[in-house]
C-alpha cells in the first residue's frame, strides 16, 4: 500500500466521501424530523387529541367548542388543556431582520409545555416563555409582529429546551392569553381563537393508549395519539423516513461494491507475484489475512476521512436545521460499512486460496 | 476503437462489476434527482401556473400566504401604479376535504383551497361560481370526479367540483380553485383566527411589458412599502423549504457525480496498469496515444450508458411502484436525461486520469515486461 498510494489513495477517497454523504444525510434526516416533530414528541402531555380535519397536525386541526367539551366528557380523560399554534413574523432583541417562529400557547403549563428545560427558567407569568434552545437565549424578547394599525406583543425568553422545535423553525411555549394577544396583534380580522389540540392526561389507573381509544371511540370528529404517535405519524415524516431509507440502501450497496471490485482487480493484477509467494511456501491463510487487511486498512481509512469531512459539518445549522454529531449512529454506520467491506473482499479471497503454487513454474496466474 | 468494443463484447464479465456500481449511482443520482423534483413539484404548482409576473404581500407576512393582509386601499395604490396591467386578488386556506356522500369518514383528502380574480393557467377567466372549484387533477387518483361535492374543513362546507387544471398542487396539497367569496365564506366558517374580512391575502399583479423589477419597485414605492413585491419565482425560492432543499440536493448530488467520477477512475486506471503490455505492443504495431484512450473513453462511456440506461428504467419502475401519497418522487424527463449527462461527464472526467499513464507507455520496455 506504501508504494501505491494513488490507487488506494483514490479507494480511500471515493469510500471517505461515501461515508461522509451518508453521515451527512443520517444527521440530516434526524436532524429534520427532530426539528418537524420536536415540539410533539418531546412535550409532556401523554395524549393529544386533534381534529380529524387536522390530518394530524396542529396548524391545520381546528377543535370549536362541542369537539372540546365531548373529549373532555369521555371516561377515562383525567384532565385535558387547550393547545393553541401559530406561525408568527417576530424580531428577535434588536436584529435588523424579522423571522419565523412558531408560537404554542396553552391554559395549563403543567400539562403541556417541554418535558425538560435545558437553561432558565418555566413562564410564571403572561409574556414569558420556553424557547428552542437552538434558536432562543434566556432574556431574549420577541417582538411579534403587527398589523398595521396594531402594536406589537413582546415575549420573553425565560428558558430553553432542547429539541422542541416545530416545522423546522424557532419555537416558543407561552400561554393560552399570551398567544391569543399575539394572534389579534398578527390578524385584527382575526374572528377568535380556537383550540388547535387538547393536550390530554388519563385518569388515575388508565393507560394512554386506553385513554386514546376511548376518545376514538366516543367522538368521531376527534383523533386522539399518543405522545410517540402524534410525532411519527405526523404527515410527512413517514415519507422522509422512507426516501432516506431507499438512499441509505444504494449507499450502502456502493461502498462494498467499490472496495470488492477494486480489490478484486488488484488481486488479478497481483496473479504473478502472489503465486510465487505461495511457490516460495507462503501459506494460504497468511495470505488471506494480508489481504483482509489491507481490506480493512483501506474502509478504516475511508471512515476516518468520512468522519473528518463530517464533523465540521455537523456543528454546522443547514437551512435551519441543527445537526448534530451523534457517536452512536456513527459507530452504527463504521461497524456496519467495515462489515459489508470485509464481506466485499469473499471473491477476492477465494481467488487468493485457489492459487496453485505449481503454476509459478508453468507462468500462469491465479485461476 | 473497434479493439475497445469488441473486448466490451467479448469479455463482459471484466466490465460487470464496474457496471453495477455506477447502475447504482445512476440510480441514486435519479432517485435523488426525482425526489427533489418531485417535493418541490408538489410544492410550488400554485405558483408556477401563475400567468401574472408579480405577486405582492404584506410587509410582515415575510412571503407567507397565510400572514399577509392586502387591504382594499393598498390594493388601489397597486392598481394605479404605472406599468401595472391587471390586478388580482389571491387567498388560501389548507382544509381537509371528505367526498359529499361521506360527511363522516375519518379518511380525509389533504387540499388547499384558494380564492383568485387573475386566472393561473388552466383555469376558467372568471373565477367559478360561488360554491363552486376546479380541483387539481391530483385529486382524479383519490376518485374525484367533475360533479363530486367536497366537504371542506369542521364545519363540511360543500364545493363542488366543475373541472380539473393540472399541475397546480401547492405545500403538498392538492389545490381547488374558487371564487374569493367561496374562499372567504369557507375560512370564516372554518378558521375563525384567519378571517381576513374584506382583505386578500396577496395581489398577483400583470405588468404592461414594462421591467418587471422596475414595476416590482414601483408598486412598493407607490403603497409606501405597505407591500413586498416578487417575481413569481423568487415568490416560490421564497415558499418555505425549497431553496434549502433544491441546495442541499444538487450538494448531495454533486458529490454523489464525483464519487462515480472517482468510481471510473479508479476503474479504468486499474485496467490501464492491467493492460500496459498490450498497450505497448499496439503502440509497436502503429496505434497512437490518442487511439488507445479513445478506446478507453469508449469503454467508459459505454459502461455509463448502460449503468444510467438501467438507472432510467429502475427509476421509471420505482415511479410506478410508489402509491399515490408515498414517496413524493417524480423522475421528469429533463432530470433523467441530466442524469444520464452527468454520468457521461464523470466517465469522460474519470478517464482522464488514465491518460497520463497511456501516454507514458513505452512500446519498447512494455513488451519486454509481456515477454
Amino acid at each position: 500500500m506504501r508504494r501505491a498510494v494513488v490507487r488506494f489513495g483514490l479507494l480511500v477517497v471515493a469510500i471517505g466521501m461515501l461515508v461522509f454523504l451518508i453521515l451527512f444525510q443520517q444527521a440530516l434526516q434526524d436532524g429534520l424530523i427532530t426539528a418537524f416533530v420536536g415540539a410533539a414528541r418531546n412535550q409532556s402531555a401523554p395524549v393529544l387529541v386533534y381534529s380529524v380535519d387536522g390530518q394530524r397536525t396542529l396548524q391545520g386541526s381546528v377543535i370549536p367548542p362541542p369537539l372540546e367539551g365531548a373529549v373532555r366528557r369521555v371516561p377515562g380523560v383525567g384532565s385535558a388543556a387547550v393547545v393553541v399554534q401559530g406561525t408568527f413574523t417576530v424580531r428577535v432583541n434588536d436584529d435588523a431582520d424579522d423571522s419565523d417562529a412558531a408560537i404554542l400557547g396553552t391554559d395549563d403549563a403543567e400539562l403541556f409545555s417541554p418535558v425538560d428545560i435545558s437553561g432558565g427558567r418555566r413562564p410564571s407569568a403572561a409574556g414569558e416563555a420556553v424557547g428552542s434552545d437552538v434558536d432562543f437565549g434566556v432574556g431574549d424578547t420577541v417582538e411579534v409582529v403587527a398589523a398595521e394599525g396594531s402594536a406589537p406583543v413582546t415575549v420573553t425568553v425565560v428558558g430553553t429546551a432542547r429539541d422542541v422545535q416545530l416545522n423546522v423553525i424557532p419555537t416558543l411555549f407561552t400561554d393560552l392569553a399570551t398567544f391569543t394577544v399575539a394572534t389579534m396583534a398578527a390578524n385584527p380580522d382575526a374572528e377568535g381563537v380556537l383550540p388547535n389540540a387538547l393536550a390530554v392526561r388519563p385518569a388515575p389507573g388508565v393507560s394512554d393508549a386506553a385513554v386514546v381509544d376511548q376518545i376514538n371511540q366516543a367522538v368521531p370528529d376527534a383523533e386522539a395519539l399518543t405522545r410517540e404517535d402524534a410525532a411519527d405519524k405526523t404527515p410527512g415524516v413517514d415519507q422522509v423516513r422512507q426516501s432516506f431509507q431507499v438512499i441509505f440502501l444504494l449507499y450502502g450497496l456502493v461502498v462494498p461494491l467499490v472496495t470488492g471490485l477494486f480489490f478484486l482487480i488488484v488481486t488479478l493484477q497481483k496473479a504473478g507475484p502472489l503465486t510465487l509467494l505461495r511457490a516460495i511456501g507462503a501459506r494460504p491463510g497468511w495470505l488471506a489475512r494480508s489481504l483482509l487487511l489491507q481490506v480493512a486498512v483501506v474502509i478504516c481509512l475511508g471512515l476516518a476521512v468520512g468522519i473528518a469531512l463530517y464533523f465540521p459539518l455537523s456543528q454546522a445549522r443547514v437551512g435551519g436545521l441543527a445537526l448534530r454529531f451523534d457517536v452512536g449512529v456513527v459507530v452504527v454506520w463504521s461497524a456496519l460499512l467495515l462489515g459489508l467491506g470485509l464481506l466485499s473482499a469473499v471473491v477476492s479471497l477465494r481467488r487468493v486460496l485457489r492459487i496453485d503454487p505449481i503454476e509459478a513454474t508453468t507462468g500462469a496466474g491465479v485461476a | 476503437m473497434r479493439l475497445a468494443l469488441r473486448e466490451l463484447r467479448r469479455r463482459p464479465s471484466r466490465f460487470a462489476v464496474a457496471t453495477v456500481i455506477l447502475t447504482l449511482i445512476a440510480l441514486l443520482l435519479m432517485f435523488l434527482g426525482g425526489l427533489i423534483d418531485g417535493l418541490l413539484g408538489s410544492s410550488t404548482g400554485a405558483y408556477r401556473a401563475q400567468r401574472a409576473e408579480l405577486i405582492a404581500y404584506s410587509p410582515s407576512a415575510r412571503e407567507s400566504l397565510v400572514r399577509s393582509r392586502i387591504t382594499p386601499e393598498v390594493r388601489a395604490e397597486v392598481e394605479s401604479t404605472p406599468g401595472v396591467a391587471a390586478v388580482g386578488g389571491l387567498g388560501s386556506v389548507q382544509l381537509g376535504a371528505r367526498p359529499g356522500d361521506e360527511p363522516t369518514t375519518r379518511d380525509l383528502l389533504p387540499t388547499a383551497l384558494f380564492g383568485y380574480e387573475l386566472a393561473p393557467t388552466g383555469l376558467p377567466t372568471t373565477p367559478p361560481a360561488a360554491g363552486t372549484v376546479v380541483a387539481d387533477s391530483a385529486l382524479r387518483a383519490d376518485g374525484v370526479r367533475e360533479g363530486d361535492t367536497l366537504l371542506l374543513g369542521p364545519q363540511r362546507s360543500p364545493v363542488e367540483v366543475v373541472g380539473f387544471v393540472d399541475d397546480t398542487r401547492y405545500s403538498g396539497q392538492s389545490s381547488l380553485w374558487g371564487s374569493l367569496d367561496t374562499w372567504r365564506a369557507v375560512v370564516s366558517e372554518n378558521r375563525p383566527d384567519q378571517a381576513v374580512g374584506d382583505t386578500v391575502q396577496a395581489l398577483v399583479v400583470q405588468t404592461d411589458g414594462t421591467g418587471t423589477k422596475a414595476v416590482a419597485d414601483a408598486i412598493d414605492a407607490a403603497t409606501g412599502q405597505r407591500t413586498v413585491t416578487l417575481t413569481i419565482a423568487a415568490a416560490i425560492e421564497a415558499l418555505p423549504g425549497v431553496a434549502q432543499q433544491r441546495a442541499t440536493f444538487n450538494q448531495i448530488i454533486g458529490v454523489t457525480v464525483l464519487i462515480a467520477l472517482v468510481v471510473v477512475a479508479l476503474f479504468f486506471a486499474l485496467i490501464t496498469v492491467e493492460r500496459t503490455a498490450l498497450y505497448g505492443i499496439l503502440k509497436a504495431v502503429g496505434a497512437s496515444g490518442a487511439t488507445l484512450f479513445a478506446g478507453v473513453v469508449t469503454q467508459a462511456v459505454v459502461v455509463s450508458l448502460i449503468a444510467a440506461g438501467v438507472g432510467v428504467a429502475g427509476a421509471l419502475a420505482l415511479d410506478a411502484l410508489i402509491p399515490p401519497g408515498g414517496i413524493p418522487f417524480d423522475p421528469t424527463p429533463a432530470r433523467l436525461a441530466s442524469s444520464v449527462g452527468l454520468m457521461l461527464v464523470a466517465a469522460i472526467a474519470g478517464c482522464a486520469f488514465s491518460l497520463r499513464r497511456v501516454l507514458r507507455i513505452d512500446p519498447a520496455s512494455a513488451i519486454g515486461t509481456a515477454s
